[in-house]
This record gives C-alpha cells, structure tokens and sequence, in this order.
C-alpha cells in the first residue's frame, strides 16, 4: 500500500505531472505562434495520421476535442454551451462540438477575432486552416465545416476507411487501405505546402515518424505494467498523461524521455507491490470518454476500493509493430495509423466476435487486466463512443461473466451526469461484482 | 430476538418488524411527504406499537432506500436493490427476475438464489417511474388509485406519444379536449410506461418468474400492460410495497444471527427514537 489514510485517495504518479503540462505547453505555443506570425491549425484526433506531418512541418496544432475537455474541467465550458445553444445548434449535438461552436462564436462574433480573456490554458488562436478526421468520429464533417466557416479557414477532412473484421480480411484489403491512405498523406502534403508557403522536409518527417512511433511504444509498454496487483496506475493518471502520445503534443524527444521516466516509475512500483490507491477491491476497465467535469467522481470510487485499471481503447497506443522496414515516411505513418484501427482484427476474428477496433478490444483487456466489472459511460451526445457499449456489455458477460455498469452522462455538459445516483448504483454492482467473482473462479478461472 | 427493516424511498416509508424466525409482526407504511427522511421515526413507532414493542427490544436494524442514511436508530445500511432481491426472493422463492416501479424510479433486478446478480435502473428521467402517473392523475382530476380500474375499461388505447412527463401532460389534456375517453387515455398512458420499463428490462434478459413490485404495482393497468408488454406471467407480491423493508428486516435478522453464530458483538446504534438532523 503506498497510500496512508487520510491522504488522498488515488496516489498519482510524480511522472505524470510534466506529460500532464504538455498540453497546457501546446495551447501556450500556438497562441506564441501566431503571435510571431507562425502558423497554428486546429485539428481532430485522427491517430497519428495528420498529427506527424503538421509537426514536421513546424505547425503548432490545437485541438478543438481536447480543448473541449479542458473547458469541462476547468469549468468554463457552460458559457460555451449556452452560446452555442443560443446560436441554434441542438442540445443534443456532440459535447465537444458544442462547447468549440460556442467558443468560435464568442471569439468571432463578439470579440472580433480576439482569443476570450476566459479562456483556459491561453485559449485557441484564430487557425490558418482546420483538419478534421474520418477516424472514429462522425462529427468530422459538419463540426469542422461549421468552426471553419466561423473562422473564415479552408478545412482539410483526413479520410480514413474502417473496414468491418470479415471485410478486413478480404484479400489485398490492407495493402489497397494503405496505397489509398499513403495517396491522401500526399495530397496532404501538398495542400500543408501550399497553405504554409514551404516545402515538407521529408528528412524532418521521417524522424518525426520514428519518433511517433517509439513514444507510442513506450506508452504501451507502461501500459503493459498496469496488469500487476495491485495496479500501479489508476485511469486518471493515463487521461492525465496521454495527450503527448494521442495528440503529439509537445515536443516528441521530450515526451519519449517522459514517457521513460513514467515507465522507470511504474515499474518501481509493480516491483515494490504498490498499488495506486488504499484497497484494491474491484479492478475495472472503463468505457469509453470519462465524464471531464466530474473527474472527482473517480476518488470517490477509489475510496470504495475501485481501481480503474485500464480504459478507453480510442484513447490508447496502437499495439505495437515493426514498421523500421517501411522506407517511405508516409507509408509508415500511413501503416502505424492503420495499426489502431485494424491492430485487433486477428485477435478478434478468433474469438469470433464483432468490432474490432473499438469493442473487441475491452474483452481482451477484461481479461488480460483481470478486472471484476466494466464501467460504461454512454454518451447522450456522442454515438461513436456509445453505440458499441451494449455489445461490449453482452461481450464481457457472455465470454468472461464480468458484468457492466451503465451510467449515462456527457464529456462536457455537466447537466447530463449526475454523480450521486451514479454513487448510489456503484454498492449493489459491488454485490454484482462479487457475484460473478464467484462464478469465474467455479469455472476455473484465475481472478 | 427481534429485527427491523426500514425504506425511506421518496414517496413512501416502510417499517417491517419480525422475530427470530422469521415471524412478521407488523408492516406499517406511510407517506414519506415533504418532510422528507426526517419522520423515520414516527412510522418505526407505529410499528412498535402495531407489535407490542419497545425501539430497545429490537435486536438489530437495517434501513435502505433513498434515505437510508438518514435513519439514526438504523445499525446497518443496505442499498434497496438488495433488500428489494432478498425481500422478493423470500415470497417468491423461483424469481429470477424483479422489476420494481418507485416513485422515482424504476428498478429491474436479475436474481439468483435469493442474491442481486445484476440491475438496470432509468436515468435522469420520471417518464418510467410512478411520478409520471402520480402527475398525470393531478392534471385529470382523479385518485392515482383510480388510475388502474377506469384504465380497464378501456375500449382502446389511445397512442401517447411524449415520453417527456411534462409533454405528456400537455398530450393528454390535448386528447380530452378533443373528446378522447379517460379511460382510453389511461390505458394508453399505462401502454407507454410499461414499454419503456419492459425495455429496460429486456437489457437484463428476463427469466422467469417475474415479480413486479413497488407502489405502481397496486396500479392493475399497469400490471396488465407489463404484462402485455413482456408477454409473460407476472406476479405480484399481496403488499408490493413493502419488499424492500422486508428484504431489509430479513437482512437484519442475518446479520445478527451471522455474528451471534461467530460469537461476534455487532457495534449498534442508540435506540432514541429521534428525527433526523441535517444542520447539526
């Protein structure tokens, strides 16, 4: 036990703390940027996919998602969603779009282009151009297209097919997937060219690339540690340190000797057995964007002895692959980005289930991290991080006897989520958990 | 020995008393009302009474529901759904599945050998709890305990479409005033519910037996729209609200008896029948 009563409830890591400040770094240096003149862009998660070129390309990039959760959790972001209530976007549109919409609006409509004093961690400067992403969100189009014609910026759709597990498998899929993704990188290229008025530096992007890809690797390799018991690192820690590996954000040599240090830390700790909070009790995957405002309601479980073990596969680092073959930089990222999409396919296609890319992979972490429930966080405003819940639900049930709790609430609208009945189903799921404890070990299982 | 069981949900208060074996000696019942959590003990001494007990004679005590932790005489608390599993599972030995309908909201429960296997409740929202008929019955005019019978009158069921309580209101003033029979509205009012429950509760996979509990399962028109709508046999308790009291008092006497056999001395509360305190 590393944690003594009465101190706080989740020991976070010391390691996490700089990746943490990562973020804050990014918003700081696009605003710097165009102060100098420099361009900034406002992109979408599209892992890895545009992110390596943008970089390589000295264009600091801001992420209106993430941004997003930031104003959840510093508390800014009703304001946002009141205005873009009051703009005539639907309540029920995508959280992150909302709070984003609300914000270009309030910086173009009533501050003429100025960043709003209120916002947090510097705010998002005014784009030279925006690049939304097919991967995952469906969003991508009318978000985008809205928040650029609110800042007056062309916007570039990153394209990405995510093909089903049997249509993956049909032969020449992945090499016709990759010429397909190695063809619009180009097309990228060219457009980033002609918007920034210079020429890609293809050496700068190949050890961008390969930078990518080892901060990745460690990541995962961290992430490896967490199946020890107790588990050394709790879900708030990983939300907390991720965004230099998902996003880039910062410089890459930099996080990759963060990310190290995380690991030398983590491992510290399995060696030592210490868990990350008082009693593990439960060990539990979570599922799939945690609620930003409420992040508190986390400590509050831990203080019951939940220990969130691993979480939000979108949210994860490709399983690893040797791509050091891959000659052409864009292939390569082209191929690593593939890797998150596709990487769970022949797993999956085993066990003879469905979604690959965002269910599958909870029932291997189910049991690979041992955990005795999944809790399930369906979004009212987001359907790609909420439509595959009920299969992950009847998955983990069906294959492992883990059982599922489901708790509605939104990533950025406070309204939506109310902790205190999500406290009040957490002590019979207890009952629930230890239920089916009993049920895998009869069936001969081992936790 | 005796043992006591005590759910405060938010429209109603229950008291079960029982002895060693297991023996009811009184369920009392009353209106939980706007001073909320607080008069616990005034319907604990009713029960007394109704049994011919003082609070000191009663060995062990469990409170559960909404206001469980508000019960300062109360020695353990336990979560309704659980209390609700072992009072249902102790009338109903072969349930396997119990869906219980509050005043706030509506519970679906997966049992197995008398123990919570899992659960499914409604989020947020009064369309699929006993409020949404509790306010319907004020905008017509008539007793929430009429609701059921005039429904069964009914010649068809009229289509409520809102599943937003306050929209639905507004829906059926809308149909009276076009000449639509009470009692055909009700019977589609009670259609709307018990779809939505019945969806709820098909995520859980329904076994039977199913026992529908709670204050809405006095509502006969509900009962035959659950069934309709699951298409299965439902049963239910003579008393349905008073199983999570039960199940709490069976719980208590448990405990005790669990602690007694393991020469364990159970740490228990004052026996002061006294309000609950907020501010204090």
């Amino acid at each position: 036990m590393v944690v003594e009563k009465g101190k706080k409830t989740i020991n976070r890591l010391k390691s996490m703390y700089p990746l943490r400040a990562k973020v804050n770094e990014t918003y700081l240096k696009s605003v710097e940027a165009i102060q100098a003149g420099k361009p900034a862009v406002w992109g979408m998660l599209n892992f890895y996919y545009g992110d390596p070129i943008l970089k390589a390309m000295d264009i600091e990039v801001v992420y209106p998602e993430n941004y997003g959760a930031i104003a959840a959790a510093t508390g800014v972001a009703q304001q946002y969603l009141d205005r873009a209530d009051a703009e005539g976007f639907p309540t029920h549109l995508c959280g992150y779009s909302l709070t984003t919409l609300g914000y270009a609006s309030r910086m173009m409509k009533e501050l003429n282009g100025q960043i709003p004093p209120e916002a947090p961690f510097g705010g998002m400067p005014k784009p030279l151009f925006l690049m939304s992403s097919a991967a995952i969100c469906d969003a991508r189009y009318k978000w985008f297209q809205a928040l650029g014609r609110y800042m007056d910026a062309p916007v570039w759709p990153l394209e990405a097919p995510i093909p089903g597990i049997k249509e993956f498998f049909i032969e020449g899929y992945y090499d016709r997937m990759v010429k397909l993704g190695v063809k619009h990188l180009r097309d990228f290229v060219a457009f980033v060219e002609g918007m920034v008025g210079k020429k890609m530096d293809w050496d700068k992007l190949d050890k961008t690339a390969n930078l990518m890809i080892e901060v990745n690797r460690v990541w995962h390799e961290v992430n490896e540690l967490r199946k020890a018991r107790p588990c050394p690192m709790h879900s708030r820690d990983f939300w907390s340190a991720m965004p230099a590996a998902l996003f880039l954000a910062g410089d890459l040599e930099d996080s990759l000797r963060l990310y190290q240090d995380m690991y030398k830390e983590v491992k510290d700790r399995v060696n030592n057995h210490a868990g990350t909070i008082l009693e593990e009790k439960y060990r539990l995957v979570f599922a799939e964007l945690p609620p930003w405002h409420s992040l508190a309601f986390f400590d509050k479980l831990a203080e019951r002895g939940w220990n969130f073990v691993i979480e939000s596969v979108g949210y994860h680092p490709p399983i690893p692959i040797d791509l050091s073959k891959v000659s052409d930089p864009l292939e390569r990222i082209t191929k690593f980005s593939l890797q998150f999409l596709v990487g769970y396919y022949e797993d999956a296609r085993k066990q003879d289930v469905l979604g690959g890319t965002t269910a599958y992979p909870y029932l291997k972490y189910a049991r690979e991290w041992k955990c005795d429930g999944a809790l399930l966080h369906p979004l009212i405003s987001c359907r790609s991080a909420s439509t595959h819940l009920p299969y992950v639900s009847d998955m983990l049930m069906e294959k492992l006897k883990v059982p599922s709790l489901s708790i509605e609430g939104d990533i950025v609208d406070l309204r939506l989520f109310n902790p205190e009945d999500a406290l009040a189903k957490a002590e019979p799921f207890e009952e629930t958990m230890e239920h089916y404890r009993k049920m895998r070990k009869q069936a001969g299982d081992d936790w | 020995m005796y043992f006591a069981g005590v759910d405060i949900g938010s429209t109603m208060t229950k008291v079960v008393l029982m002895d060693n074996s297991g023996n009811l000696l009184s369920a009392i019942k009353g209106p939980t009302g706007p001073e909320y959590r607080q008069l616990a003990n005034e319907v604990m001494r009713q029960a007394l009474e109704q049994a011919s007990l003082q609070i000191d004679d009663i060995s062990y005590i469990v409170a559960t529901g909404y206001g469980r932790l508000n019960v300062p005489f109360a020695d353990r608390q336990i979560t309704e759904l659980s209390c609700h599993a072992r009072g249902v599972s102790s009338l109903f030995p072969n349930v396997r599945t119990a869906i219980d309908i509050g005043g706030q909201d509506a519970k679906c429960m997966k049992i197995d050998n008398g123990r919570l296997t899992s659960f499914v409740m409604n989020d947020k929202c009064a369309a699929g709890t006993g409020r949404f008929l509790e306010v319907t019955a004020a905008t017509l005019g008539i007793r929430l305990e009429d609701m059921g019978d005039i429904s069964l009158k009914a010649t068809k069921k009229i289509q409520i479409s809102n599943l937003c309580t306050i929209f639905a209101q507004q829906e059926v003033v809308a149909l009276l005033s076009r000449g639509e029979k009470l009692e055909n509205i009700l019977a589609g009012l009670h259609d709307a519910l018990a779809s939505r429950i019945a969806a709820l509760a098909r995520r859980l996979g329904i076994k039977p037996d199913l026992v529908l509990t709670g204050g809405v399962a006095k509502n006969t028109g509900m009962v035959r729209a659950m069934k309709e709508s699951l298409d299965c046999e439902i049963f239910v308790p003579e008393e349905p609200l008073l199983t999570g009291a039960l199940g709490a008092a069976i719980l208590a006497k448990e405990t005790y008896m669990k602690a007694v056999a393991a020469g364990e001395a159970l740490p228990t509360k004052s026996r002061r029948l006294e309000k609950a305190t907020f501010f204090s």
